[in-house]
Formats: structure tokens, C-alpha cells, sequence
């Protein structure tokens, strides 16, 4: 059993060097034979000592020069809970691990009534009871704690000195920062820059003909990442307090078309709804685009629920993905299986199912058939589907594409109430007689295709049954094989599998979603699961438990409302609200020609920040005065961007005012005129919940376990975003900020003057949340857990009886629901947490909306289309395989994150990311491994490094995210005049989206996003490649 | 800095250690002895090569960067079945119960407790690597800081204060065990028992008796690379004949 390296094995692409360093040394043996700097301890070298002791009895003994406390991690948008170990004398960072009562990080969690000390000696070896109740952080969670002591962070108000990104910058006060960004002025020689005073114009509308525009103060906008227990407090001061409707997250850019497609099965294509399947129960899940183990959100109770599915429970699974991920582990043999696909034709693959599904009669009828959920629960469904529910097809009938209504049928209902909530949709009883879907009383007809008195005029509807079944007719299996790339056996043994587990198989997807056909592909592959009819079941879709609501109108203040509230108004500038209803288009078609509009707009999409910034720079539909980057990098991230604006940041302007609130210099706030330092990592405040995967509810908090590092503002407190904020609210006096602004539910009045006047009494609304309140916590969880630290912070700002009730949420690091209250109290089988909303197999919002540059109407349920840019023409009519041989595609590191870099422990086990190229490529284009090459795509060309890899689709090369940054240390900026400290390692690699593509049928040339959701396209690039 | 690996093809590669995987022979050697004797059992199926145990190792024992006492080696393979996959090997100082490393040491610095740990007295090492170039499992190194051989010490400062390796602390897959190998009760007692006939060792024919069980490294350590193209790579299932 001899293994030849050369032969056998070739190292992954994810991991490439991990083995390098490790063997390495022994080249270095020779010049490293005396020793340097003695270990600290004899025999365990320079270990510190540990955080505590626990003796076979079970006695906990503390290590008085440290602590532990939980909070949580910000290494990558999963939050999970964590616990930091901190050397008390230093402040310094010791390590991280999880934190045992936070289900991110444990599986099971401990459940809140363990004490501190119990959860601290649930994690020890004591009896074994760490290894069962294991509570890990991962890879790069056990690295970002590196990033607090990073050279390149921003610790003072810096403003630039010099053009915009020309890395030269200078401290100023905080006093002189808050006044030039309010009040503006000849702030950098080049002229006047309107202050954030003047930008707020709540009355004056942006334009007199385009009322529907909104005030002047939309023309400031902010840009964040992700929600990271914070985004409240912002939100408070930009939307409900400053004005604007402009403040967008990084979703667009992230995994967009995935949440647009599941939000329009779920019918709410807004907030988008989404689950995942219940991996601990689940016996067949097919990933499509997301793969557990190599990265996703949750990122590390994935991975851990599939590596124990897959070796002790029931679990199969197979990865559809163009490139081989960490969901593969050949040692458990075949329980969980790879298949390549195509990059962009998941759609095909999907339809492949649903149109075997229908021709073999394995679609669950029995759930299908009832038409609301009082029926369907009765029936012992706990969820249901409008796939009974007729939508009207009559060509150009006014409601084409949207579902028939029981007003059309002659309820009478006030006209403000026709087509919303209260309008019931409409089914076929078995008679044959139509029924409002509230009434129906038994299983309506599944496959309708019929003619009906609407008024007096005779109109064909379809069921949306009906409709899923014509789509996926369409294209029979060898036509769905062929685009894919997936055999038709294949694609048929998937359909089997899946239909053999019916409601404990799951279909989910998510990144890999983030091509040219992006919500189709999505809402096509997510449809699978209503057809199945596994949602809300034991093992199949399931809901994310949700949180506890820290800043609603809760029990303790009023974290929602306060006097002077502005509710903004307008139309967000990333066009996300139809054509059809600006004054763009009925000037339009009154000229007679309604299409194409100036850009596209996404009547379907949320808030879109890959949109905002190509069209408020270039004043469509109207333009941007000033821009806030809280943390947000949309030019590293977003694909084509920075070709597309990066020389339109650059001009004061074109864009006057830039702001930045962030710890670090990246892409993005190199162009900014201020940078404001923020909090990082263990230093902050906030309340976060899952994002999903977590059946039970589950917050965790943020809380300042470490001192916050950055300057102090002149009262004491750290320079960061709230205190930013308050600081303007306070400059402008605007409401919601200063004293008397938040009321408590007696309607007393108190301060909103510091972070924890803010986040202390959101923590006091979830304490008092559910059927009663939290315990107390004791002396000993607040001595053990660190929150001794800031108990005067609580003292001072909480009522006497809400201080051992927070403190117990800080000293847990959060609120948990305990782990079995996952499933239903009466049906076992049942989720108890649901996915409320009914599953639409027809959309009614994208059925009867218009591709705004074509005027087409968009297809009403899932399909498979080839990827196409925004007017619907195909990629490869425009950049064909005999130009572009190779699609580029992007897959998500399980190491780097896009702002990680700096924690240089990550480069030293995975130094860069060589693009994946497939062996068969290699020879076609005559490549090895190791070469240099040149990738090329319509949008521009990098230099690269390529792994020859058979872990890869062939005719694609893979990009891993996270490398080719130019800043975050990359670039060396002068702070006052010193340089930053040079690191050439931060530079290294590549990043996919420099080389983006800009969609040619768009008028404005803005970065090639889906025409529906409006997200990115970064999977599936036309692309060449040569050596160089 | 050194502590940035080359990127040479050489590095792409990776240097693998010749490992040949054998049935492990998990009884308890010392068994009459009164205290526990320390060993690991690696569950490879539940590795998910997140690297958590190789950055949480490096960061507990303030490692300089670019040393590592443990990693997880991440391969590309192709099954005999024509498949590609993702093969682990989570690789650490075996604790050998008869280690190579002890006697090639000109000074006495490496022994081998009671418990079983392996350790090395930094005070004595002189830094010869002598013991790195014995070990037949690339397991040592000269610490770039210290100057000194260096490698895994099962976390022995947090076994002895009641507390887990910190490799096996964040381990998100739960696939390393740590635990008494002299008490059945324990829990990596009881798995071994459990996966008794199919937990290997790396390289039994040293006749080094490893400390560190494997579960599912036969397998993955039968494939073949060469030749991988993209039909060949496809899943096809079982049932369907193909």
C-alpha cells in the first residue's frame, strides 16, 4: 500500500500548501540549529497557561490572569457564538473556541439553565463530557482574532489628503471630522461639498416632474455588509432618524439570485423567506451551488450536521457543483457524492427532475391538493401551495400572468382592496366548481387548464400545477441533458432518489446561484421541495428558528417608534420597483415607445446595491450626493464594478462626499474623503440571530469582551459607528437620538446618548421576551464570564431589575431556545418553529411583470433558460465557446472570507488561490501545473497562477474568493505622513470580480447582474486563457 | 518573512509523507499501569478539512507562523471506481509507543511519559533534528522561533489541568477523540471497541505502535489521480447499473 505522490495524489485546491509547511522545516534544519529565544516552558514550549483547571472531582479552578467570555464571532456572516480567551494584563486575544450554549458553534447546545462554570466544564475532558459537547471554532474563526492587533487597522478619524484612493491620509479629531461632515465647506481645495446638514431635505423632491423620486435626502445613501447585531442602531439613525431610504446590505453581491428565487417560491420576493433542510433528520439532500463543509451560512453547523449525518445517521447527498468542495470526503465512501455540472444550468438540471417527477405521477398530490393551510393541516400537511390555485393566462387580458381572484369572480370588495391579502385566490372543487382557495373544504384540482365566465368576458386560466407541468414539458430529458451536462440516467436516478424519500429529501442551494440565469435556476431547483411537499417535515425544508427581537416595540422600551420619526419615501435608487409606475415610462409610451427603459429596472429584486452605485454616479434615475460605507467593499466584491465606476469614484464630482465607517482600508473606502474607525470583532456591541439552518430560536450577543481599540471621543467612548452616529444626530438635532429618546413601556423617557444606552436595553427587551422573563444571572456567571468588566455599564443604564437579567444573556453569550423544542409539540414529525408563508409553484408579481428593457413578460414559475444578459439575449449568442472556450466560476474559500486576508495564520496553511484548471483543459490549452497565465474575459484580463485539477467541470476555470485584494494591507497607505508596515503577502492571488462582465445590451454598461434579481454574475464568465 | 510557503510546483504537490496505513492493534500496551495513557482516534469520515484543529494547534501553542503541529493534508483522488473525491489525512505526532525520535537524541531532550505523551525538554534540545529527520511520520520540526525540535504535545499543559487538546476542542466535524486508552469506559475506548477491524495506524510496519487511530484510511488511500476527466468524475448511482 505503497503511496506515490506523484501518481495518486495531487493536493486539493482548497488546501494546496497545508502539507508544505508542515514538512518545510526540514529544509530549514540546517540554518536553524541554535536556538534563539527559549521556550517559556520546558516542555510546552510557549503555550500559555491554561484558562482554568478542572480536577477529577469536578472542581473548576480559574486562572486569575484571564478570562473567558462568550460572544460573538464576526469571521465570516454566520456569527457564530464564541468563547475568547483573554490574557487579562494585555487585553491580547489568547485564542477562540465556541461557545457551548450557542447552537452555531454545539451540537446539542447546553441549555441556559447550565451555569458558567457547568458550561465551562462541558467543554473539558473531564468524563469525556468536552468531546460530546464540543463546541469548536473554525479555521478562520480560530484566526480573526488576529485581525484586533493588525498594523492596518484604522484607530483615529482619518481624512484624505490628495486624490481620492491616493492612500495618503490625515488623523484629525473627531470634533473636526463631525463638523466637516455635517456642515461641508471647501473641505479639500477643490471646491464646496454639501454637508450631511444641507443633504437632508426632507421636503424638496429630487425632481419636480418625477414626484415618485422622493426628497432630495434619498440622494444620500449607505452602503453596509450584513447584518452583524448592529445594523439596527444604524438603520434607526439613517432611515427613521436622517431620512434617507437608501441604505442597502451586501446581498445583491452575495448570494442574491438564491434568496430571490426561494423568495419568490415563498411569495414574498422582499424579505424573502428561505429554509434549509433538516440535516440531522434528512435521508437524501441534494445540494445545488452551496456546498456543507467548504463554506455557506450556517458555515460551521453544516459541517458539523453533515459529518455526522453522513457517518452515524440515515444521510445520502449528493453536491451538484462545477468544482469538487469539502462536502466530499471519500472516507465515507458513498454517502455523500460530487456530480459536475455546467456553470448557470442548475435550471436544467431542475426541470429534469420536476418533468420526471410529473410523468412518473411521483409528485405528492396529496399535499398539493389543498388550497390554504387550515385544510392542509387537517389533512396532516403542515404547510401548503397555491398549486391549485388558477392564474390567467388569456393573452392580453390586463391581469395576463397573475392569479384569478375572487373579486374578478364578483366579490365585492372596496377597489383599494382588490388583488391584496383579502382577495382570495380561486381553485376548481372536484366538480369542477370554481372556490375561493379559504373555502375550499377538500382537495381542489391539481391540473386545470379551462375557460371561465370572468364577468362577461370568457377567460383561460391554468392551474399553477398546470403551468409548473407545461414548463418543465418543455424540453425532454436528453435536450435537459445536454444543457447540463449531466446524463439523462443521472438526472433520472436523482428524481428517483429524491421521490423515494419524499419528505425527508430536500433540494437547497445557495452561491453557485450567482450566474445568468440565476433566479431561475433557483426557483426551478427550490420548486422541487413543494413537490415533494417536504416543508415544515422532520427531514425535510425546514424554517431558521428565528431570534428574539431585541429593538421592536418590546417588553421593556420601545426600540421601534420615537417622536420625529421619518418614514423615507421614494424610489431606492437601485430600481427595485416596476417601470411601469415611473414617469420615465408613461413619457415613454406616450412617445410610443415604452421599451427599453434608460436601465433595467427589478420590480421583483430587494434593495439592490449592485445597482446603486453605476447609476446614482451617473444620475439614474437620479444622483448621488454622498455616500456612507459602513463596513461595506462593493468594489471588491461586486464583478465589473470597479471597471465600470472605479474612474467615476475617483471625481468629487461625480460623487461628492464619501464616508467611511470601518476598521480597516479596503477596496471600496480607499476612495472615501473621511475614514471613521469602528469597533471590530469582540469589541462590539449587538444582538444577532442565525441567518438559517438553526430550527430553534437563537441569538447571540455582542458584547465588549476586549476594550475597544480605536481613539475616544471627548466624553470617553470609542470612536465607532454608533457613536458616529450620535454624535451627527447630535450636530443636526435630529430626532431619536440625545436625551428623552427612548421610551420604556410606562412611556418614561431616557438617554440615547452612548452604544449601551442602545443595545443594554435591547437586551432588557429580550430578557422579558416569551412567557416570562430569563433568570438572573449570579456573582459567579458574572464573575467567571468577564461581564464583571462592564457590570457598571449595566448599573448605570439599567432599571434595578433588569441587571441580572441581561447580565445572564451576556454571561450565555446570547438566548437559546433548548435544542429539543425543534419539532412540534403534538406531531413529532413536524417542524415547531414553520415556514409559514404557502409555496408558490406560479409567482403572480414575476408572472405578471415585463423585462423592462424588452417589454417581455417574465416567466411565473421555475424554468430553465440558458444564462442571458438583461435584455434576455443569450451569453453565448454574444461571447461565443469559439472566442470564449472557457466559463469562469467562483467558489467560496473555507478559509478566506473577502475581508480575512489580514489574519495572516490563514495564508501561512493556504497562501494564495491558484485558478483550477481541468487536466483535459490543460492539455487542450497546453497548461501545467504551476504555470502563469493570462484569464481574459469581455470585461478584462488578469495575470494568474493555475492548478491543473481534476476536481473541476471541464471547460471551466475556478476562481476561489477572497485573494487578489489591492488594499487591506495589500497597498502600504501614509497615515501622517508614515507609511504602513509593507506585506506583500496580503496581495497575493486573484479576485474574479476585477474581471466581471459589463452587460452589452444594457444601455447604461453596468455590471452583468440576473435580470430578475438583480444580483451579481460571477459564475459562468466567458473567458479565455493563455500561458504567459 | 519566512513563514510564507513557497509557491513553487513543489508546493502544489505538497510534500506527502510516505504513509501506508495498517490495522491497528489498540490494546492497551501499559495496561497495568494505574494512570490514564493518552491517544486519539481520528475519525476521518467526519473531517471536513476546515483546518480549525491546524489554526487552533498554531494559535494555543503560539507557534511561529508557518509551523504547524498538526495539519490536515487535503488531496484530490480518484476512486478505483473512476470517481474524484476529497481524501483527509489529519496528520500529528503519532506518540508512538516505540518512538524512532528518543534514541537517535544525542542529549536526552525527547521522552515518553508514563501517560504515553511524547514530549521534548526544550531546556536540554539542542536543536540537531536528529529526531525530525527519525520520524517516519514528518511529524517534527525545528520551531522557527525557538530553534528547537518542536511538535504536537497533545496540548500535555491542558490534559494536565482536566482539559482537551485544542485541536480536539474545535474539531467542527467531531471526527478527533481524545481520551484514556486504560479505561473501556472512555470514549475513545468504547469506538475503538466499536470500530474494532477497521482502525488503522500510519505506516504499522515501522513497528512504532502508534498512538493515533484512524477510522476510513484504507479507503481513501486506494485511489489514483491519473487520467481524471469529466465523465469519468461524474456520480452515477448504484441502482441505475451504471
Amino acid at each position: 500500500m505503497k503511496i506515490s505522490k506523484r501518481r495518486q495524489f495531487l493536493a486539493a485546491g482548497g488546501l494546496a500548501a497545508a502539507a508544505v509547511g508542515y514538512s518545510e522545516t526540514l529544509g530549514r534544519v540546517a540554518g536553524k540549529l541554535l536556538g534563539r529565544d527559549a521556550p517559556r516552558h520546558k516542555t510546552a514550549g510557549d503555550a500559555p497557561a491554561p484558562e482554568y483547571r478542572v480536577d477529577a472531582q469536578g472542581n473548576l479552578e480559574l486562572n486569575p490572569k484571564q478570562q473567558v467570555s462568550y460572544t460573538t464571532c464576526l469571521g465570516c456572516t454566520t456569527m457564530c457564538g464564541v468563547r475568547v480567551r483573554i490574557d487579562k494584563e494585555s487585553g491580547k486575544v489568547l485564542r477562540v473556541a465556541g461557545n457551548p450554549y450557542s447552537p452555531l458553534s454545539t451540537d446539542p447546545h447546553l441549555p441556559m439553565k447550565a451555569s458558567v462554570k457547568e458550561s465551562f466544564i462541558a467543554v473539558s475532558a473531564l468524563k469525556d463530557k468536552g468531546l460530546g459537547g464540543r463546541s469548536t471554532a473554525c479555521g478562520r474563526g480560530n484566526a480573526v482574532a488576529q485581525q484586533i492587533d493588525s498594523p492596518y487597522r484604522v484607530l483615529t478619524p482619518l481624512k484624505r489628503v490628495g486624490p481620492r484612493n491616493g492612500g495618503n491620509w490625515v488623523p484629525i479629531s473627531f470634533e473636526q471630522l463631525v463638523k466637516e461632515v455635517v456642515e461641508g465647506g471647501n473641505l479639500f481645495g477643490e471646491g464646496e461639498v454639501a454637508g450631511l446638514r444641507a443633504l437632508r431635505d426632507l421636503e424638496t423632491p429630487i425632481d419636480a416632474e418625477q414626484p415618485e423620486l422622493g426628497p432630495r435626502v434619498n440622494q444620500v445613501a449607505l452602503l453596509s455588509s450584513v447584518n452583524d447585531g448592529r445594523d439596527s442602531f444604524m438603520r434607526r439613525f439613517m432611515n427613521k432618524s436622517y431620512g434617507t431610504l437608501n441604505v442597502f446590505g451586501h446581498g445583491s453581491y452575495c448570494g442574491g439570485s438564491f434568496r430571490s428565487g426561494t423568495g419568490a417560491l415563498f411569495g414574498d420576493l422582499k424579505r424573502m423567506p428561505h429554509g434549509k433542510p433538516d440535516y440531522a433528520n434528512s435521508e437524501f439532500i441534494l445540494f445545488v451551488g452551496t456546498a456543507p463543509g467548504q463554506a455557506g451560512n450556517p458555515f460551521k453547523r453544516q459541517g458539523t450536521l453533515i459529518a455526522k449525518a453522513r457517518t452515524q445517521g440515515k444521510l445520502n447527498y449528493v453536491v451538484v457543483d462545477p468544482v469538487l468542495t469539502h462536502a466530499d470526503n471519500r472516507a465515507a465512501g458513498e454517502r455523500g457524492r460530487w456530480l459536475p455540472i455546467r456553470p448557470g444550468t442548475d435550471g436544467a438540471l431542475a426541470m429534469a427532475i420536476i418533468r420526471w417527477l410529473f410523468e412518473n405521477g411521483k409528485i405528492d398530490s396529496h399535499f398539493l391538493g389543498f388550497a390554504n393551510a387550515a385544510l392542509a393541516k387537517q389533512n396532516g400537511e403542515p404547510s401548503f401551495s397555491n398549486a391549485t390555485h388558477l392564474v390567467v393566462v388569456e393573452p392580453k387580458h390586463p391581469r395576463e400572468g397573475r392569479m384569478l381572484r375572487a373579486s374578478d369572480l364578483g366579490l365585492a370588495l372596496p377597489e383599494d382592496q382588490r388583488y391584496k391579502d383579502g382577495d382570495a385566490f380561486v381553485c376548481l372543487d372536484a366538480a369542477g366548481k370554481t372556490v375561493f382557495h379559504d373555502q375550499a373544504k377538500a382537495a381542489a384540482q391539481l391540473f386545470v387548464d379551462a375557460t371561465l365566465k370572468v364577468g362577461d368576458q370568457d377567460v383561460r386560466v391554468k392551474s399553477s400545477l398546470q403551468l409548473l407541468r407545461e414548463e418543465a414539458m418543455r424540453l425532454d430529458l436528453p435536450a435537459y441533458a445536454e444543457a447540463c451536462g449531466i446524463p439523462a440516467e443521472t438526472l433520472v436516478a436523482l428524481a428517483q432518489e429524491l421521490s423515494a424519500h419524499g419528505k425527508k429529501a430536500a433540494v437547497i442551494a445557495h452561491g453557485g446561484m450567482m450566474n445568468g440565469s440565476g433566479f431561475y435556476n433557483t426557483y426551478a431547483l427550490m420548486s422541487i421541495n413543494a413537490l415533494l411537499g417536504n416543508v415544515n417535515w422532520k427531514g425535510g425544508l425546514v424554517a431558521n428558528g428565528g431570534g428574539f427581537k431585541d429593538d421592536g416595540e418590546g417588553p421593556r422600551y420601545n426600540l421601534e417608534k420615537f417622536p420625529g420619526m421619518v418614514k423615507p419615501s421614494g424610489t431606492p435608487l437601485g430600481r427595485n420597483v416596476p417601470y411601469e409606475k415611473t414617469a420615465e415610462f408613461a413619457a415613454r409610451k406616450a412617445a410610443g415607445k415604452p421599451y427599453p427603459a434608460t436601465a433595467p429596472w427589478f420590480p421583483n429584486a430587494p434593495g439592490l446595491t449592485t445597482e446603486l452605485l453605476a447609476g446614482g454616479m451617473n444620475g439614474y434615475p437620479y444622483a448621488l450626493k454622498a455616500l456612507i460605507l459602513w463596513s461595506s467593499n462593493p468594489v471588491y466584491g461586486i464583478p465589473g464594478l470597479r471597471t465600470r465606476i472605479g474612474k467615476d469614484l475617483a471625481d468629487p464630482r461625480k460623487l461628492p462626499l464619501i464616508v467611511s465607517v470601518d476598521p480597516f482600508i479596503n477596496e471600496s473606502n480607499a476612495y472615501a474623503d473621511y475614514i471613521v474607525p469602528d469597533s471590530l470583532m469582540y469589541e462590539s456591541w449587538g444582538w444577532v440571530a442565525p441567518w438559517n439552518g438553526v430550527p430553534t430560536k437563537s441569538l447571540g450577543a455582542r458584547w465588549p469582551v476586549i476594550e475597544p481599540k480605536a481613539a475616544k471621543t471627548a466624553d470617553g467612548q470609542a470612536v465607532g459607528m454608533e457613536t458616529f452616529f450620535i454624535a451627527l444626530a447630535r450636530a443636526m438635532n435630529l430626532p431619536g437620538f440625545g436625551e428623552n429618546a427612548i421610551a420604556d413601556a410606562e412611556g418614561n423617557a431616557y438617554a440615547l446618548n452612548t452604544p449601551e444606552d442602545w443595545y443594554l436595553r435591547g437586551g432588557a427587551n429580550i430578557a422579558w421576551l416569551g412567557k416570562e422573563p430569563v433568570a438572573d444571572a449570579t456573582e459567579e456567571d458574572i464573575q467567571l464570564s468577564g461581564v464583571a468588566r462592564i457590570l457598571p455599564l449595566l448599573e448605570r443604564t439599567l432599571k434595578p431589575e433588569e441587571i441580572a437579567k441581561v447580565a445572564f444573556l451576556l454571561t450565555r453569550g446570547g438566548r437559546y431556545q433548548p435544542g429539543k423544542d425543534a419539532y412540534d409539540e403534538e406531531n413529532a414529525e413536524w417542524m415547531r418553529n414553520p415556514l409559514k408563508p404557502m409555496c408558490h409553484l406560479w409567482n403572480e408579481n414575476v408572472g405578471g411583470s415585463k423585462n423592462s428593457l424588452s417589454g417581455k413578460r417574465n416567466r411565473g414559475c421555475g424554468t430553465w433558460s440558458e444564462p442571458a444578459f438583461a435584455d434576455g439575449t443569450p451569453v453565448r449568442q454574444l461571447y461565443p465557446a469559439k472566442d470564449w472556450p472557457l466559463q469562469l466560476t467562483s467558489y467560496k474559500s473555507a478559509l478566506q472570507n473577502p475581508y480575512s486576508i489580514g489574519a495572516t495564520r490563514l495564508l501561512a496553511v493556504h497562501p494564495e488561490n491558484p485558478v483550477l484548471v481541468h487536466p483535459d483543459d490543460a492539455r487542450e490549452f497546453g497548461l501545467a501545473m504551476g504555470d502563469r497565465v493570462e484569464i481574459a474575459t469581455p470585461g478584462g484580463s488578469l495575470r494568474a497562477r493555475v492548478m491543473v485539477h481534476p476536481g473541476i467541470v471541464r471547460g471551466v476555470a475556478a476562481f476561489e474568493h477572497g485573494f487578489g485584494h489591492r488594499e487591506l494591507g495589500a497597498r502600504a497607505h501614509r497615515i501622517g505622513g508614515e507609511s504602513q508596515p509593507r506585506d506583500e503577502r496580503l496581495a497575493a492571488g486573484v479576485n474574479l470580480n476585477e474581471i466581471g462582465v459589463l452587460d452589452p445590451t444594457r444601455p447604461d454598461k453596468a455590471p452583468w447582474v440576473d435580470a430578475i434579481s438583480g444580483a451579481s454574475v460571477r459564475n459562468g464568465l466567458p473567458a479565455r486563457i493563455r500561458r504567459v | 518573512m519566512n513563514a510564507h510557503p513557497d509557491l513553487s510546483r513543489r508546493a502544489f504537490l505538497g510534500r506527502l509523507p510516505v504513509v501506508t496505513a495498517g490495522l491497528a492493534v489498540p490494546v492497551a500496551a501499559v495496561a497495568e499501569t494505574k494512570g490514564p495513557h493518552w491517544a486519539m482516534l481520528v475519525d476521518t469520515r467526519r473531517c471536513i478539512a476546515c483546518q480549525a484543529c491546524t489554526i487552533g494547534c498554531a494559535v494555543e501553542n503560539a507557534l511561529p507562523e508557518g509551523d504547524f503541529r498538526t495539519v490536515v493534508a487535503t488531496y484530490a483522488v480518484r476512486t478505483p471506481e473512476g470517481r474524484t473525491g476529497l481524501s483527509v489525512l489529519p496528520r500529528l505526532c503519532n506518540h508512538c509507543e516505540e518512538p524512532p525520535c528518543i534514541p537517535v537524541c544525542p542529549v536526552g531532550a525527547t521522552f515518553k511519559r508514563a501517560d504515553g505523551v511524547v514530549l521534548v525538554d526544550g531546556e536540554r534540545c539542542v536543536g540537531c533534528a536528529y529526531c525530525v529527520q527519525a520520524c517516519p511520520y514528518d511529524a517534527r520540526f525545528i520551531n522557527h522561533k525557538t530553534g528547537k525540535a518542536d511538535k504536537c504535545t497533545f496540548c500535555s499543559h491542558r490534559i494536565e489541568a482536566g482539559l482537551l487538546p485544542a485541536c480536539v476542542e474545535t474539531c467542527v466535524g467531531g471526527a478527533r477523540v481524545f481520551g484514556d486508552l486504560n479505561d473501556p469506559e472512555s470514549e475513545i475506548g468504547k469506538r475503538l471497541k466499536a470500530a474494532e477491524g477497521r482502525t488503522r495506524v500510519l505506516k504499522p510496519e515501522a513497528g512504532t505502535q502508534p498512538r493515533v487511530f484512524y477510522i476510513g484510511l484504507d479507503d481513501q488511500l486506494a485511489g489514483r489521480v491519473a487520467g481524471a476527466s469529466a465523465t469519468e468524475m461524474m456520480w452515477r448511482p448504484t441502482h441505475a447499473g451504471a
